[in-house]
């Protein structure tokens, strides 16, 4: 049997030894990854931030992030934290059929912070529930737009609505506007409100106490308590949480200037719906840098201890500020 | 085959089965977003959900085969030469009613013979607050006008207390006067209450909506005869764009909003008349029915119609005031070609 044997300076069980360290130190390395992957809750309930006036920005940001949230195998259900006072009717829209597709799929809770009114209440409607707290405001569906006006004659257009617009055609378009909405609301929420299409038709605001009673929300509950919800309803026992951001970090935009103009930056990591060019803006010029002095960073950028590695990663990161600065409105 | 080439034999094929294993498994298991179902929303292709926005037409006509009558209109510009608002500067918030907007009433009177005059205040005229220590009505700049009018069209509720005794005499005399008045009125301009006083009638705080059958707005309400009268004869349904209730100390009412309407105020139905009538007094509860555009809406083009009638059936002009009784017939010649009125000195004044 001696020629089975490895001819070793090593005695049998040494070398025994020396594979039960080896195999000991390779687990150690690898241990904690399979501990922290078995150790992880099956499922994960994304929680998609819909914060700010409803804008293209927020509804691409909505979208994409819905889209990724639908063929994400991990994500079973989602909570949408709101806290909007409306906005854009076409953003509205869009966030309404996103949040439609994905309702479809999962469980989908609703979560009223401070409001969620007008543009944000139609996007959130077909949630399956509607979480508000006591004092959340949520309502307002409804249209606010001037009233049309007759404009006087302009010259050089190519046709008379090219430029100007008759004032009953203006009525026509706004009613229908708001017909649009308060039909979608009637349609989602009709069997639950207590109201008659009439009543709910006044655009008015409800506290989360009396939203509860007029069937504008479902439950008084926290966010917490809506996360909770919405993991029972996919059937997850354990499960972890995923918060997602979305729209522009914060109301102020950054202003960086180009050669050719000023433009407003309303994200952190901006994509060409969130640079907007500026036609007339009153700034100090000096403190407005250039577009070709912006440089991305990330946490990753900061130096770590005993490395020398800081500051950027990427000289062209601003490639979409700058490629959109040379875009033409059509 | 030797030993070695055996070995490249079996590292060539294992490597190319791992490769075109991978390859395979990467096609089906590819995780590309499926095609997405389709999402039926039928609250978006409801046939019921468009508006129709059709204009529509307007035939305004008089019956009345008066002889020519002058009638005075206050669109409720401000004094000139004052210190205009800013914001009027820019089209916002500025007074008074357009000549587009009082164009369907003027062109049908002037169509028929009568004599439309604008009553502009020139610059220094008292536009509002107690008139000059001692002035008389008959001494105002509207009070001169008004000795020469039949009838006066006002969209102005700002009056001095001389501009408002002349007025009233020009009512005591025989003339007509349509009042009207918008809702928002209440909120920027004082001085409603003692116009109402002096006429006779009210204005009821808020604006009449219905949000169950309007037209295109729940604030253009729909309004119906209170029952026949010369405002209401061939007028089925009105128009009233931004409508207020309105009343009178002892009249009759003449057009009331349709069922389902409800007072801002209150929250709860209403069927407040938009439209008193008090002797040769006419309370309007909106200034924009009038309009071009609003005048092709409903039967708004019959009761435009209708007001022209009223405005020319008796005749005033002349008259110091109390000189006629109210109510006072027509002169009994033909019609009357009257002398065009001493032109003001800023030129404001026009005659049509």
């Amino acid at each position: 049997m001696s020629s089975n044997r490895f001819d070793s300076p090593l005695t049998p069980r040494r070398q025994l030894v020396v594979v039960v360290v080896a195999a000991a130190l390779i687990g150690a390395v690898f241990a904690p990854i399979v501990y922290a992957n078995a150790n992880e809750p099956s499922g994960t309930v994304a929680v998609v931030e819909i914060e700010g006036p409803v804008n293209t920005a927020l509804a691409d940001d909505v979208e994409n992030e819905l889209a990724e949230i639908r063929n994400n195998g991990s994500v079973e259900a989602v909570v949408l934290k709101m806290d909007t006072g409306g906005g854009a009717p076409v953003a509205s829209e869009r966030m309404y059929k996103a949040v439609q597709r994905t309702s479809q799929q999962m469980p989908v809770i609703a979560s009223v912070q401070a409001i969620s009114a007008s543009g944000g209440y139609y996007a959130m409607a077909p949630a399956d529930d509607i979480y508000v707290l006591p004092t959340s405001t949520v309502g307002s569906i409804g249209l606010n737009a001037p009233a049309p006006q007759t404009t006087p004659p302009v010259q050089g257009p190519s046709g008379p609505d090219k430029a100007g617009g008759n004032e009953i055609q203006g009525w026509a378009r706004q009613q229908t506007l708001a017909d649009t909405f308060i039909n979608a609301m009637m349609a989602e929420r009709g069997d639950r409100f207590e109201l008659s299409r009439e009543e709910v038709a006044h655009a008015d605001v409800y506290l989360g106490t009396k939203a509860v009673q007029n069937g504008f929300a479902d439950e008084i509950g926290s966010l917490n308590e809506a996360i909770h919800e919405a993991a029972t309803r996919a059937g997850m026992s354990e499960y972890g949480v995923d918060t997602r951001e979305t729209g522009p970090d914060g109301g102020i935009p950054f202003l960086v200037r180009t050669d050719q103009q000023v433009v407003a930056i309303h994200s952190n990591d901006p994509g060409y719906a969130d640079v907007e060019p500026m036609g007339i803006a009153y700034v100090h010029w000096e403190s407005v840098p250039h577009v070709d002095t912006i440089e991305r960073f990330s946490e990753d950028s900061l130096p770590v201890e005993g490395t020398e590695s800081a500051g950027v990663a990427g000289a062209n990161a601003t490639g979409d500020t700058a490629a959109a600065n040379g875009g033409e409105s059509s | 085959m030797n030993h070695a080439e055996r070995l490249a034999v079996a590292f060539v094929a294992t490597l190319a089965v791992m490769v075109v294993g991978a390859t395979l498994a990467g096609f089906i298991t590819a995780d590309g977003a499926a095609p997405a179902p389709e999402i039926e929303n039928d609250h978006f292709t409801d046939e019921d959900l468009l508006h129709d926005d059709t204009p529509g037409e307007a035939d305004v006509t008089m019956s009345s085969n008066q002889p020519s009558r002058t009638v005075l209109v206050d669109p409720g510009v401000e004094a000139t030469g004052g210190a205009a608002s800013p914001l009027a500067l820019i089209g916002l918030g500025g007074s008074g009613v357009a000549d587009r907007d009082i164009r369907p009433l003027a062109n049908v009177l002037i169509e028929n013979g009568h004599e439309v005059r604008v009553h502009a205040p020139s610059a220094g005229a008292p536009a509002a607050g107690p008139g000059p220590s001692g002035q008389s009505g008959a001494e105002t700049q509207l009070g001169t006008k008004l000795e020469d009018a039949d009838a006066f069209v006002t969209f102005d509720s700002e009056y001095s207390a001389a501009e408002r005794e002349a007025i009233e005499s020009f009512v005591d005399g025989g003339g007509t006067v349509v009042s009207m008045t918008d809702p928002d009125e209440a909120f920027d301009q004082p001085g409603g209450a003692a116009l109402d006083s002096t006429l006779g009638v009210t204005t009821r705080p808020g604006y009449a909506y219905n949000l169950a059958e309007n037209d295109l707005n729940y604030q253009r309400v729909y309004a119906e005869p209170a029952g026949e009268s010369g405002l209401t004869e061939g007028v089925d349904r009105a128009v009233f764009p931004t409508a207020t209730p309105v009343g009178a100390a002892a009249g009759s009412e003449a057009f009331r909003p349709i069922e389902g309407t409800q007072l801002s105020t209150t929250r709860a139905p209403t069927d407040a008349p938009l439209v008193v009538r008090d002797g040769s007094v006419i309370k309007i509860g909106d200034a924009d029915f009038l309009s071009p555009e609003n005048a092709q809406r409903a039967d708004n083009d019959v009761l435009i119609g209708n007001l022209a009638d009223e405005l020319v059936a008796s005749g005033a002009a002349g008259a110091a005031p109390g000189a006629f009784p109210v109510g006072g017939d027509s002169p009994p010649e033909g019609p009357v070609v009257r002398e065009p009125p001493e032109t003001p000195a800023d030129g404001t004044d026009a005659a049509a």
